[in-house]
């Protein structure tokens, strides 16, 4: 296993910042989320995995050993710490530089590395110019490559969609997807869901210090079949409430202007028969919009419980 | 016929580079470097060294040369000599020096805590003892830099001029490089400790600039009413005079050898311990 937590906590003084936890990551490339609303534990969880914190119980394992001030692991994994400052008048190519020395390369090997990352980021004819003159986006894309240039096989990332704006987010998503295809095992941190849904399956969800679920997002929504899922039905709305109240997967009903919002168990069972409906004209259907079945509703349903 | 799976690129060799706490201090040095600061007090510097090598010069003239003999007697008495004149050599080492090593050393740190750069070292193979030392390395070496030339120079001019009965004693360097090294690590040590409580490089500055200046009035406060020299072990602008004074065997130094090394064990563990507080991994926030 590349991450193996054995019931690891961390405490800071009094305050606990991750209950103790357990889970692991295998072995190879891929992108795994790691979400949860701000205190969540994310940052904690990703302080003891790169090595800053020993865990205050517990045991935390990367490539099969502790992390914690421990050369031989830290040489293997690259962070993206959260943030964005960076000395303004710092070329970013030096501080590339010193960073790669850092992990241990020098002379043509470091020129190397150097040339290598700023072209996997797409920084290539911009290394050389100060973090001042550069846009958000473009600073992330040096953090990363500052993270890239010793070619670790975990690459530990702390909310990096923080402030980009859509291109941006895209651009780095893309990277990131690429990186993963390489080989390299990514973990990425985030509090906004709809992103990490869109660049990974595989998620561990944090709440209030504690791990609530580790899976797919399909497979944490099958844990979830008692929580009735939203649909708001667009048409004529008396109508299209006549019908969902015979439907015995119906919890709950809410007609809106133009519009009912169904509260329903099991959506395997209702979904194929709604379309069967509106295919044989018995229901006067415009649209159809699945409130909560995107991570933000898994989300909401899992802390609900534990809040 | 076997198959042959691809083969990746082999990793690279990461084993090759200088140790972190060198590069560390490359980097500050590197930054330095690249500050008109550097400039501005490198030509101050420049002119004080002028002003010493070229007093040795005149002191020669004065002795060989039978035009100005009336004089010699009335530049006598002015002109500092023996011990003094040595230990007098390292002068920089009062307030120019110390306001230099507050501009670089108070930032030296806070920069590093502003723009979050700790969690990121520490994320390599960096301990916090090689951040410490590199800190507390490169803020030491600036003034033992600055101050090897205003010892070397005058004496290799002496030797030069007068041989071995010029002004500068043959062996003043191994008097003054000991010196020189205890007030540098203890300047080092105050601006690294005070950088560190620091959030920002400017208030990096104020916090050093802070605690010189403070503990000196209030030293130079309590020494004014108890009359005793002692307190003034406190004083680190006084201690890093005292320190050539006391190698030198000036008669009256500043503040006697026993204060002088209590006072600079106390200052050297002192700030060295809360710079080490400061700078460790969970004082960093990811």
């Amino acid at each position: 296993m590349m991450i193996a937590l054995d019931r690891a906590s961390l405490r800071y003084g009094p305050i606990l910042g991750l209950s103790p936890t357990s889970f692991e990551l295998p072995d190879g490339g891929g992108i795994t989320g790691l979400l949860g609303p701000n205190g969540a534990g994310k940052s904690s969880l990703l302080q003891l995995l790169s090595g800053l914190l020993p865990p205050s119980g517990g045991e935390v394992r990367v490539f099969g050993q502790a992390p914690f001030r421990n050369p031989s692991v830290l040489a293997r994994l690259g962070l993206v710490p959260e943030g964005d400052r960076l000395p303004a008048g710092l070329r970013a190519d030096r501080w590339l530089r010193m960073m790669g020395e850092l992990s241990g390369l020098s002379g043509q090997g470091l020129k190397a590395a150097e040339g290598r990352v700023l072209e996997v980021v797409g920084m290539a004819d911009r290394g050389h110019l100060p973090f001042g003159r550069m846009s958000k986006g473009m600073r992330q894309r040096i953090r990363l490559a500052q993270s890239l240039l010793h070619e670790p096989e975990l690459l530990i990332l702390d909310e990096p969609f923080n402030g980009l704006d859509p291109e941006a987010r895209l651009t780095l998503m893309a990277l990131l997807r690429d990186l993963a295809g390489r080989g390299t095992r990514i973990l990425v941190s985030s509090h906004i869901l709809g992103e990490i849904a869109q660049l990974t399956d595989r998620i561990l969800l944090l709440f209030r210090g504690r791990l609530l679920a580790e899976g797919s997002v399909s497979e944490i929504r099958q844990l979830l079949d008692r929580h009735p899922v939203e649909l708001r039905l667009s048409g004529e709305a008396q109508a299209l409430a006549r019908w969902a109240v015979e439907q015995p997967e119906l919890a709950a009903l809410r007609i809106e202007e133009r519009a009912v919002v169904i509260s329903v168990r099991s959506p395997r069972d209702i979904l194929p028969r709604l379309q069967r409906a509106v295919v044989a004209g018995e229901l006067p259907l415009r649209a159809m919009d699945p409130l909560d079945l995107n991570l933000d509703a898994v989300f909401q349903y899992l802390t609900k419980d534990h809040a | 016929m076997p198959i042959y799976a691809p083969t990746l690129p082999p990793p690279p060799d990461l084993h090759q580079g200088q140790p972190p706490a060198l590069v560390l201090m490359r980097f500050d040095l590197a930054r330095l470097l690249r500050q008109k600061i550097g400039r501005f007090f490198g030509f101050a510097f420049l002119l004080m060294l002028l002003w010493k090598v070229g007093r040795i010069y005149v002191d020669h003239l004065l002795q060989t040369n039978q035009t100005f003999r009336p004089v010699q007697d009335f530049a006598r008495s002015v002109l500092t000599q023996g011990a003094d004149f040595q230990a007098d050599l390292l002068n920089p080492a009062g307030y120019l020096l110390w306001f230099l090593v507050a501009l670089v050393g108070g930032g030296l740190v806070a920069r590093d805590t502003l723009y979050r750069v700790r969690p990121l070292m520490y994320a390599h193979p960096v301990v916090p003892r090689d951040y410490l030392l590199a800190k507390l390395g490169f803020a030491s070496a600036l003034p033992f830099a600055i101050l090897l030339p205003f010892a070397l120079l005058p004496w290799l001019m002496s030797l030069m001029l007068a041989g071995t009965g010029g002004p500068v004693w043959v062996t003043t360097p191994l008097r003054l490089l000991p010196a020189m090294a205890l007030s540098s690590v203890l300047m080092g040590a105050l601006a690294v400790g005070a950088s560190s409580l620091a959030g920002t490089p400017r208030a990096g500055i104020g916090w050093v600039l802070g605690l010189v200046l403070g503990t000196g009035t209030l030293a130079s406060m309590v020494h004014g009413l108890t009359g005793n020299a002692s307190v003034q072990a406190c004083n680190p602008i006084v201690l890093a005079e005292a320190w050539p004074q006391l190698f030198m065997g000036v008669e009256r130094p500043l503040v006697p050898w026993l204060p002088a090394i209590l006072g600079t064990a106390f200052h050297l563990g002192l700030w060295t311990y809360v710079a080490a507080r400061r700078t460790r991994p969970s004082e960093t926030v990811i």
